[in-house]
């Protein structure tokens, strides 16, 4: 419309102009907090609309959480305990940095590696449970995690209970070289001896699931859940892209794409997933 | 004050709030849905910024999109004008968040009173007489009945999570009550996850009374006298006017005071409506909800008080104190004022959204205002409300100002769209009208009827 052209020029007389005692007055800000994006579909999303399952409103896209906020939403209140802490980490190679790492690791998630193990009871379900927590140095598994997963599965067995793990990692951790590599076959031989046992072993595929740990212990479970749209594979897209010289499709690696080539047996949604679990648990006879 | 406002509407809401920052030297940026490009208030507004497509969810109620133009913009302050996003206390909470000032009360206040059964218990607590009722929820049809025996029939049950329509049943018997009661709970379980219900005595008909109060920071609360807004089609509002010949001076003292008390209960800062249904018969008034927000007929209060309400939204927002006390309101001559709908009356008032061709709005004389945001060639979107103006007149006198509304009505004139205009006339010119002599039930139940026949 081509009225109202004298636009810039329109008020000639300004009251706030004459006021000289005014008081400035604050200007609009989003404090950092306020809002998080989406990682899946790129929404700004108020941080309050995420709720403490942090749930994206817009694609459902389940967030990353701390082991600490995992376990919160999961198990029965104050029945978990927590088992095999203090094991020390060492630094075998001398890796350049990997104390400091680790030191910068422990205060900022408050564990003292990357995954949480322990017994607790889900809906009621005795279960051995461990959590693996991205935050600490993206969940990658050293001689560590390795044996905590080893201790856990052995409790298993001698008090033949199931055993729940969600998994998250990168990978090998790189700063412990081959004794990381090393893990894989170790938790692996575990989890052969209890399920020899006849015990019920249940694994939760969460944002990002890859590496080492999809190629061992991950992928081993009884029955293999996933969250919404998690990204599980070994090697990454680039690296596969490279290689092969080829364009993989958009849900390459997602949870939903693994679904449908049979890799993983059901995509559970976080609020569903304490009721899914006491339920597989219970219909594979609980702990014994 | 605010050195920048944002406008957070469309149509003639926003062309009025736009105006009126501009009077007061503030800038305005408007915002704006794809449909709305050729709007009269993206023309008028300093600047403007589009939020997104046609569909209201996806642009006016697109909070995340509303606050970011805030934010680009670096405005100060956001009016949500009426309807939108004006009674949603999420995003109050979210303007503060980001230090932009929502233009009207706090998002508690908000909460506080939109919750149905909390409004009613601050009502009580206050001393405002409300609709006899139940005490609080109600679970059971046995409880129910108990509840409506003892109040007597016609009962209303409503959903205590309700809105929407979604959960409300009239009942006119006990024999009707246990059915109805849970039909209406399963019905607000199924819509709202809450079964839980609360019954009101149904006062029908009545006059429905409302009373405009403002309040600001410093606790200091008015009360603007009330307007009669009883000529309603389908709970839509067609005619409003102040005062009401209903209420004499003693009455008016008296609705006003409790209209302040029930403010100052909740410690309202802003403008505010109280509605109250009055039964004439007895002369007695009984809460019926608080608004927490500008309203549509805010205009024939403007004109009989001579106070500018946007204006003073706008001052309280930015801190500062009432500009009138209550000694120095004085209700002067009669204001009514019709609303004009791009809608069809033959064809039981169905929109009529299209291209306006010619277009002449009144004006001339003393007392007349037409607010509206249309314009010759516009085209009026069909994604949203049809109303597309407000004739609003202002007499010595209620007759004077219907003599000058049907004036106004003749000049009206209006091509390429289907209008209400000759209902509004008719409606003025009927003789209950004249005389003032209609409830809640007249325009449905009387008026419509003879209208249709005559057709």
């Amino acid at each position: 419309m081509a009225l109202f052209g004298k636009k810039d020029k329109y008020v000639r007389i300004n009251p706030n102009r004459s006021l000289k005692r005014e008081v400035e007055r604050d200007v609009p800000e989003v404090p950092d907090e306020l809002f998080a994006k989406c990682p899946a579909c790129k929404h700004m999303i108020y941080q309050k609309d995420l709720g403490v399952a942090k749930i994206c409103p817009s694609c459902s896209y389940n967030f990353r959480i701390s082991a600490q906020e995992r376990l919160a939403l999961t198990v029965d209140e104050a029945s978990f305990e927590e088992l095999f802490t203090g094991i020390e980490t060492k630094d075998p190679l001398n890796f350049p940095k990997y104390s400091e790492k680790l030191s910068q690791a422990r205060a900022a998630t408050g564990l003292d590696e990357a995954v949480l193990t322990g017994k607790a009871n889900i809906r009621g379900q005795k279960v051995a449970l461990a959590i693996m927590d991205s935050n600490f140095i993206m969940a990658s598994m050293g001689t560590v995690v390795g044996e905590k997963l080893t201790r856990l599965f052995e409790l298993a067995i001698d008090e033949k209970l199931p055993v729940v793990i969600f998994t998250a990692s990168g990978g090998a951790r790189m700063q412990e070289g081959i004794m990381s590599l090393m893990q894989m076959a170790k938790v692996s031989a575990a989890v052969k001896r209890h399920s020899n046992a006849g015990l019920f072993y249940l694994t939760i595929l969460t944002d990002p699931t890859t590496g080492g740990v999809t190629a061992s212990f991950a992928m081993e479970g009884d029955i293999i859940l996933a969250e919404p749209q998690a990204l599980v594979g070994f090697a990454g897209r680039r690296v596969i892209e490279t290689t092969v010289r080829e364009n993989l499709p958009d849900d390459f690696q997602k949870a939903e794409f693994l679904l449908e080539h049979g890799f993983v047996d059901a995509i559970v949604k976080r609020t569903d997933m304490p009721d899914v679990i006491a339920n597989l648990v219970a219909f594979h006879g609980g702990a014994k | 004050m605010f050195k920048k406002l944002l406008i957070a509407n469309r149509g003639e809401i926003a062309v009025r709030i736009i105006r009126a920052a501009r009077e007061l030297g503030i800038s305005t940026v408007a915002v704006y849905s794809e449909a709305d490009k050729e709007s009269l208030h993206v023309a008028l507004a300093d600047e403007a910024i589009c939020i997104g497509p046609a569909r209201s969810v996806d642009s006016y109620l697109n909070m995340n999109s509303v606050l970011s133009a805030a934010i680009v913009t670096g405005a100060q302050a956001i009016h949500p004008g009426f309807g939108f996003l004006s009674e949603n206390s999420k995003f109050a909470t979210m303007c503060e968040e980001m230090r932009i000032k929502f233009i009207g009360p706090s998002a508690s206040v908000m909460d506080k009173m939109g919750d149905k059964i909390n409004a009613r218990a601050e009502m009580i607590k206050a001393n405002v007489p409300v609709i006899p009722g139940s005490d609080g929820e109600v679970y059971t049809a046995e409880e129910a009945l108990a509840i409506a025996d003892k109040l007597g029939y016609p009962v209303m049950l409503k959903a205590s999570a309700g809105g929407g329509g979604k959960g409300i049943r009239k009942v006119d018997s006990s024999r009707e009550l246990t059915a109805a009661f849970e039909s209406a709970s399963q019905e607000a379980q199924a819509a709202f996850g809450n079964g839980a219900m609360y019954i009101e005595k149904v006062i029908y008909p009545a006059r429905h009374i409302e009373v405009q109060i403002l309040g600001d920071s410093f606790g200091n609360v008015v009360h603007l006298g009330e307007r009669d807004c009883s000529l309603q089609r389908n709970n839509q509002k067609v005619l409003e006017e102040s005062p009401s010949i209903a209420i004499g001076k003693t009455l008016r003292e008296k609705i006003g005071a409790a209209a302040v008390r029930a403010a100052k209960a909740v410690k309202y800062e802003n403008a505010g409506t109280i509605e109250f249904l009055l039964d004439e018969k007895t002369s007695k008034f009984y809460f019926m909800e608080m608004n927490t927000r500008v309203q549509v007929e805010h205009p024939v209060t403007e004109f009989v008080t001579g106070i500018d309400i946007v204006k003073e939204q706008i001052r309280i927002a930015a801190g500062e104190a009432l500009s009138v006390t209550q000694d120095e309101i004085e209700i002067k001559g009669h204001a009514i004022e019709c609303r004009i709908n791009a809608e069809n009356p033959a064809f039981n008032f169905a929109p009529s959204p299209g291209k306006i061709t010619d277009l002449h709005l009144p004006s001339g004389g003393v007392g007349l205002r037409v607010d509206s945001a249309v314009y010759n060639g516009y085209t009026i979107p069909p994604y949203y409300d049809s109303m597309i103006a407000k004739i609003i007149v202002h007499g010595e006198n209620r007759f004077e100002a219907l003599m000058k509304m049907q004036r106004a009505l003749y000049e009206l004139e209006i091509e390429g769209v289907v209008t209400n205009t000759e209902f509004q006339l008719d409606l003025i010119a009927d003789p209950h009208v004249i005389a003032g002599d209609y409830d809640t039930s007249f325009l449905m139940e009387t008026f419509l009827p003879n209208y249709n026949k005559e057709d």
